[in-house]
C-alpha cells in the first residue's frame, strides 16, 4: 500500500471550498495549509495504480492548479511484488 | 503506545510535504521506535524530462522502494511530478519486459537467439570491420539520445569519430531542439539559453509560445505558476499556441493563431514594439546589429522597413484564430514594459520548417528591448530529454559538432580534439556526417551498412517513419540496438544488447539550464544488462583487432581496466570535462564527480574552477562578476560581455525574417492542420511509460482531438473511429471532440505503438534547411469517419526469441 506527500496547489480564492471537495476523497488526509493555497495532502492508495487514478480524479477538480509529489513509499507494494514473484517460480 | 508502521511512513510523507512550504504540523517523527523509511538515500536526476528535477531514491535489501523530492535542489526545489514518481518501475526487479541477455539473428526474418556477451561484441566488431572494409569509413553510423548519460555520448562518438574515422554521428535531439540551437548561435554567438529558472521567481511578463509545459514541464510550469498566482496584478502571462491546452489555465491573454503563422505574429509584436518606441535604445546601440545574412548587416532603418509588413492589421489578418490588432499590441506592450520578461517555448516552435527563424523572432523582442541579462529577464527554450544539452549539445552528439562546441568543419578546432586524444593529426574527417534524416535516407539507399542505435526508437520516432522503416528493414543492413526494453526499432535490429537503466549505472546529465548533475549507481541492473560506457569500450577493443587499427584501441586506453559501474564513467568524464571543455564556453573543469556529489543540484557552466563550481556555477551567462567568462574575456568596461563563438563581432544579432508557413499547407484534398505531441502520462515513444502500467491505464492509446464544429459539421462523435490521412499515410483513431484544437486543426499524440495509431506515419518528413530538424508540428491531413466507437486495446512491442 503506498503513501505519498504532496502539495496540492488550489485556487487561494476558493481555498476552503477546495478543502472540503479534497477531504472527500476516500484514502486522503489533509495535514495543513497556508492562504496561498498550499495544501498538504497524504495519500494511501491499495497500489501506485489505485493512487495514479486518486491524483488524477485531484488533477480534475476546479480550483485544482498543480499536485506536486514530495515524497512515495511503495515498501509494501515491492514486498508484495516478490512474494508473487516467488509463488510463481515456484 | 508505539506508532504503527505505516502512521510512521504517513507522517515522515506529510512531514516531508509539509517542509517544503513552511507549514508546521503539530507533530514530529523523532523519538519514534520505528526504523527509518529506506535502508539508504541515494541522490540522482530523474530520468524523464530535460527539466533535472532533483529526487533521492530509497533504497531497502537492494531494491528501490520509496521517492523523494531534494528541497534544495534549484531546479524542482523537491516537487516531482507523476512520471517522475513511478519511474522506479522500470527497474529490473520491477519490471518483467526489461531486457535482460544479448539476443541476435542474422536474417532479420528470423527470431531472435539467446547469446553471450562475448559472441555479442564479436559480431558487432565484424560486421562494422566488414562494412569498413568493403563499403568505406562512411558505411557506419551511430544513431544515440538525449536520453545517454554524457559520459556514454562522449565515448560513443569518440569511437566513432577517432577510432572509425567518420562524422556519422547523430542523435535524436536533432528532432526535438536543434532550431534552438540554430536560434541561440544565430542571435546571440552562443548555444544554450543566458540564464536559468531562477528566472521565474522573478520575472513580471511570460510569453510561452509553442508550449504546453503545464503538461510537459509540469514542475517548472508550477514555479510559473506560483509566481503569476503570489502577484496576481503584477506578473502577466501570455500563452501564444493555436490550442489551448492546461497551461492556459494561468493566462491574462491566450494568442490562438492559425498553425504557421507566429513568425507573423513575432514580428507584429516587434513592429509595436518599434512603432511606440518600448525598444531600449542604449542596449541596442551597446550590444545589437541587424542582420540579413550571415555576412550582411543592416541598418535600423532597414528592419523598421522590414516590419512595416506586420503592422497587427495585417499579422491578424495572417493569424486569424482568436487574433486581434488589439491583442497583439496588448502582448507587446506586456513584454516590452514588464520590469522582466521570460519568454518559454519548446518544440511548438523548433519542429517546424522555419524552426531557426522562429527562434529568432523570439530572440529579436528579447534584444530590442534589453530584456537579457538582467534578473526576471530571459528568452528560455525548454529541452524535453534529459541530456539533449548535456550529453548531445555539449558532448559532441551531433554530426557537425565535437565535443566543447566545436565545430566539425573547422580545422583548428578538429585538430585540437585529435590532439586532446592523443590520436594522428588528420583522424576526424573534416566534412560533417549525415544529419538524422539523411542519415535515415542513407540507410534506405543502402549507403549505411552497419547502424548503431543507442536508446531511442526512429523506427517510431521519425517522421513519415514508413519510408524509413523500409530502409531498417534492409537484409544488407546490420542494425544493432542498445537498450532497456523491446521497441518499434528491436523490431527492426540484428542484435539487441541489454543495458543498465538510470540508478543501476553512473552519469552526468545536463538540463535546460547548462546545469550538470550526477546520479550514482544506486541498484544492480537486471539479468546480464551492462552500463553502455562497458560496452562502448569492450566493443571498441575488438574492432580494434578486427580492422587492425592501434589508433581504435588508442582512443580506450585510458579507461581500459576501470571498473564499469563508478570507475569507467569517472575517467570518461574527467577526461571529457578537464581536457575538452577547457578554454571553451562550456568550461566544466569545476564541476568534478567529487565537486557534483557535494552539491544538491548540480553545476552550471561556465565552471572552470572548483571554487566557482562548488558555488552552483553561473546563474547568468555574459555578465560581468556574475560569469568568470565575460570577466576573462571582456574587452571593455561594459557590463555584459557577449563573447560567445559564433559572433565575431561579439554582438546579438537581430534578424529580419518574413513570415513562412509550414512546407504543406490543408487544401482541398487535404483541409485540415495536423499537429502532433505529447500527453502527460507518457512520454515520447512509451518504450518507457508504456511499460507502467499505471501510466498506460490513464492513457491506453492515442486518439485524434476534433474542435467541436468541425466534429459537427463531420458527423464526428466522441469516441467514433477516425480516420487520419495524410498523403503519406494514414492512422485510424478515436475521436476526442474537444475545444482544445483551433477549427480547421487536429491535434494527435505520438506515444502509441500499435502501427495503425502511429501518427509518425502520417507526419512529414520536410526539415528546417538551417538546423535540419523535422517539421514533426504541421502538415495537411483529411479525416474522416470509419465507424462509431470501438473496444481497443493497448498495444506496446514484445520480443519474439
Amino acid at each position: 500500500m503506498p503513501i505519498g506527500g504532496f502539495i496540492v496547489n488550489v485556487h487561494p480564492d476558493h481555498l476552503e471550498n477546495s478543502i472540503r471537495d479534497l477531504k472527500r476523497i476516500s484514502g486522503l488526509e489533509v495535514y495543513g495549509s497556508d492562504e496561498k493555497g498550499n495544501v498538504v495532502v497524504v495519500l494511501e492508495a491499495d497500489s501506485s495504480k489505485a493512487m495514479e487514478e486518486m491524483v488524477e480524479k485531484i488533477m480534475k477538480m476546479e480550483n485544482v492548479l498543480s499536485v506536486g509529489l514530495t515524497y512515495f513509499n511503495v515498501e509494501d507494494e515491492i514486498e508484495i511484488q516478490e512474494e508473487q514473484g516467488k509463488k510463481t517460480i515456484h | 503506545m508505539g506508532l504503527s508502521r505505516r502512521e510512521f511512513l504517513k507522517r515522515t510523507a506529510a512531514l516531508t510535504a509539509a517542509s517544503y512550504v513552511g507549514i508546521n504540523l503539530p507533530f514530529k517523527n523523532e523519538n519514534t521506535s520505528q526504523a527509518s523509511d529506506a535502508d539508504s538515500w541515494h541522490k540522482g536526476t530523474c530520468r524523464l524530462c530535460g527539466a533535472g528535477c532533483r529526487l533521492e531514491l530509497g533504497v531497502k535489501n537492494g531494491k528501490a522502494v520509496a521517492l523523494r523530492g531534494i528541497s534544495d535542489s534549484r531546479t524542482n526545489y523537491g516537487y516531482l511530478c507523476m512520471k517522475g514518481m513511478l519511474f522506479y518501475k522500470l527497474m529490473g526487479y520491477n519490471n518483467p519486459d526489461r531486457l535482460k541477455k544479448p539476443l541476435y539473428r542474422k536474417s532479420k526474418k528470423e527470431p531472435f537467439k539467446e547469446i553471450s556477451w562475448d559472441e555479442a561484441l564479436n559480431i558487432a566488431a565484424k560486421e562494422f570491420a566488414k562494412a569498413v572494409k568493403n563499403h568505406g569509413n562512411n558505411s557506419v553510423a551511430y544513431y544515440g539520445s538525449g536520453q545517454a548519460l554524457t559520459e556514454e555520448t562522449y565515448l560513443f562518438q569518440k569511437i566513432f569519430r577517432g577510432g572509425l574515422r567518420t562524422n556519422n554521428v547523430e542523435g535524436n535531439p536533432r528532432l526535438c531542439m536543434a532550431s534552438a540551437v540554430g536560434g541561440y548561435l544565430t542571435s546571440f554567438g552562443a548555444d544554450e539559453p543566458i540564464g536559468s529558472y531562477t528566472n521565474f521567481e522573478r520575472a513580471s511578463c511570460f510569453f510561452i509560445i509553442g508550449s504546453n509545459m503545464a503538461e510537459a514541464h509540469p514542475v517548472l510550469f508550477r514555479r510559473v505558476m506560483r509566481r503569476k498566482l503570489d502577484n496576481r496584478e503584477t506578473v502577466k502571462v501570455i500563452n501564444a499556441d493555436p490550442r489551448v491546452s492546461p497551461t492556459s489555465r494561468i493566462a491574462d491573454l491566450h494568442l490562438q493563431f492559425k498553425p504557421g503563422t507566429d513568425l507573423a505574429l513575432l514580428n507584429a509584436m516587434a513592429h509595436v514594439i518599434v512603432k511606440e518606441k518600448l525598444y531600449d535604445e542604449t542596449f541596442l546601440k551597446n550590444y545589437a546589429t541587424f542582420r540579413m545574412g550571415k555576412k550582411k548587416e543592416v541598418s535600423f532603418e532597414k528592419y523598421k522597413e522590414f516590419l512595416k509588413d506586420y503592422t497587427p492589421e495585417k499579422a491578424a489578418d495572417i493569424c486569424g484564430g482568436n487574433i486581434t490588432p488589439e491583442k497583439i499590441r496588448t502582448a507587446a506592450l506586456w513584454f516590452a514594459k514588464s520590469e522582466g520578461t521570460v519568454s518559454i517555448w519548446t518544440m511548438g516552435i523548433n519542429q517546424r520548417k522555419r524552426g531557426v527563424w522562429a527562434n529568432n523572432l523570439i530572440h529579436n523582442l528579447h534584444i530590442l528591448t534589453g530584456q537579457l541579462c538582467r534578473p526576471g529577464a530571459d528568452s528560455f527554450s525548454l529541452t524535453g530529454q534529459p541530456n539533449a544539452c548535456g550529453g548531445v549539445r555539449e558532448g559532441g552528439g551531433l554530426c557537425h559538432i565535437l565535443p566543447g562546441h566545436r565545430l566539425v568543419k573547422k580545422d583548428k578546432l578538429r585538430h585540437q580534439v585529435e590532439k586532446l586524444w592523443g590520436i594522428p593529426q588528420g583522424r576526424i574527417p573534416p566534412k560533417p556526417g549525415y544529419h538524422t534524416i539523411a542519415m535515415f535516407e542513407a540507410v534506405n539507399l543502402g549507403k549505411i551498412k552497419a547502424i548503431w542505435i543507442n536508446c531511442t526508437s526512429p523506427a517510431q520516432s521519425l517522421p513519415n517513419c514508413d519510408k524509413y522503416r523500409k530502409g531498417m528493414s534492409r537484409e544488407d543492413v546490420f542494425m544493432v540496438v542498445t537498450d532497456i526494453f523491446p521497441t518499434k526499432t528491436t523490431e527492426l535490429a540484428n542484435l539487441v544488447l541489454p543495458t543498465a537503466f538510470h540508478f543501476e549505472k553512473t552519469g552526468v546529465y545536463g538540463c535546460t539550464e547548462r546545469r550538470s548533475q550526477l546520479t550514482v549507481k544506486a541498484v544492480d541492473a537486471p539479468g546480464e544488462a551492462k552500463p553502455d560506457v562497458w560496452i562502448v569500450r569492450e566493443w571498441a577493443l575488438k574492432l580494434s583487432k578486427e580492422l587492425n587499427d592501434p589508433v581504435i584501441k588508442k582512443c580506450v586506453e585510458p579507461f581500459l581496466g576501470k571498473e564499469p559501474d563508478y570507475e569507467l564513467p569517472k575517467a570518461i568524464w574527467d577526461e571529457y570535462t578537464q581536457k575538452l571543455t577547457k578554454g571553451r564556453d562550456n568550461d566544466l573543469r569545476g564541476a568534478t564527480y567529487e565537486v557534483l556529489k557535494k552539491l544538491p543540484d548540480g553545476v552550471q557552466w561556465p565552471a572552470p574552477t572548483k571554487e566557482w563550481a562548488l558555488k552552483g556555477g553561473t546563474d547568468i551567462k555574459f555578465v560581468r562578476g556574475l560569469d568568470p567568462l565575460a570577466d576573462k574575456h571582456a574587452k571593455d568596461q561594459k557590463p555584459y560581455q557577449f563573447y560567445g563563438p559564433a559572433h565575431p563581432d561579439k554582438k546579438l544579432w537581430i534578424w529580419l525574417r518574413p513570415q513562412r508557413g509550414p512546407e504543406e499547407m490543408p487544401d482541398s484534398d487535404y483541409p485540415f492542420y495536423l499537429s502532433t505531441g505529447r500527453v502527460i502520462d507518457h512520454w515520447h515513444t512509451s518504450s518507457m511509460t508504456g511499460r507502467i502500467p499505471e501510466l498506460m491505464r490513464a492513457n491506453p492509446y492515442a486518439y485524434v482531438e476534433i474542435n467541436p464544429k468541425d466534429a459537427k459539421k463531420l458527423g464526428i462523435k466522441p469516441g467514433d473511429m477516425v480516420e487520419v490521412a495524410s498523403r503519406r499515410g494514414k492512422n485510424i483513431l478515436p475521436a476526442k471532440v474537444y475545444v482544445g484544437p483551433c477549427e480547421g486543426m487536429v491535434f494527435v499524440y505520438w506515444h502509441d505503438q500499435k502501427e495503425s495509431r502511429m501518427i509518425n506515419r502520417v507526419t512529414k518528413d520536410a526539415f528546417d534547411p538551417g538546423s535540419k530538424e523535422p517539421e514533426f508540428k504541421i502538415c495537411a491531413c483529411k479525416i474522416r469517419k470509419v465507424s462509431g466507437p470501438k473496444p481497443l486495446k493497448p498495444f506496446l512491442v514484445e520480443m519474439k526469441t
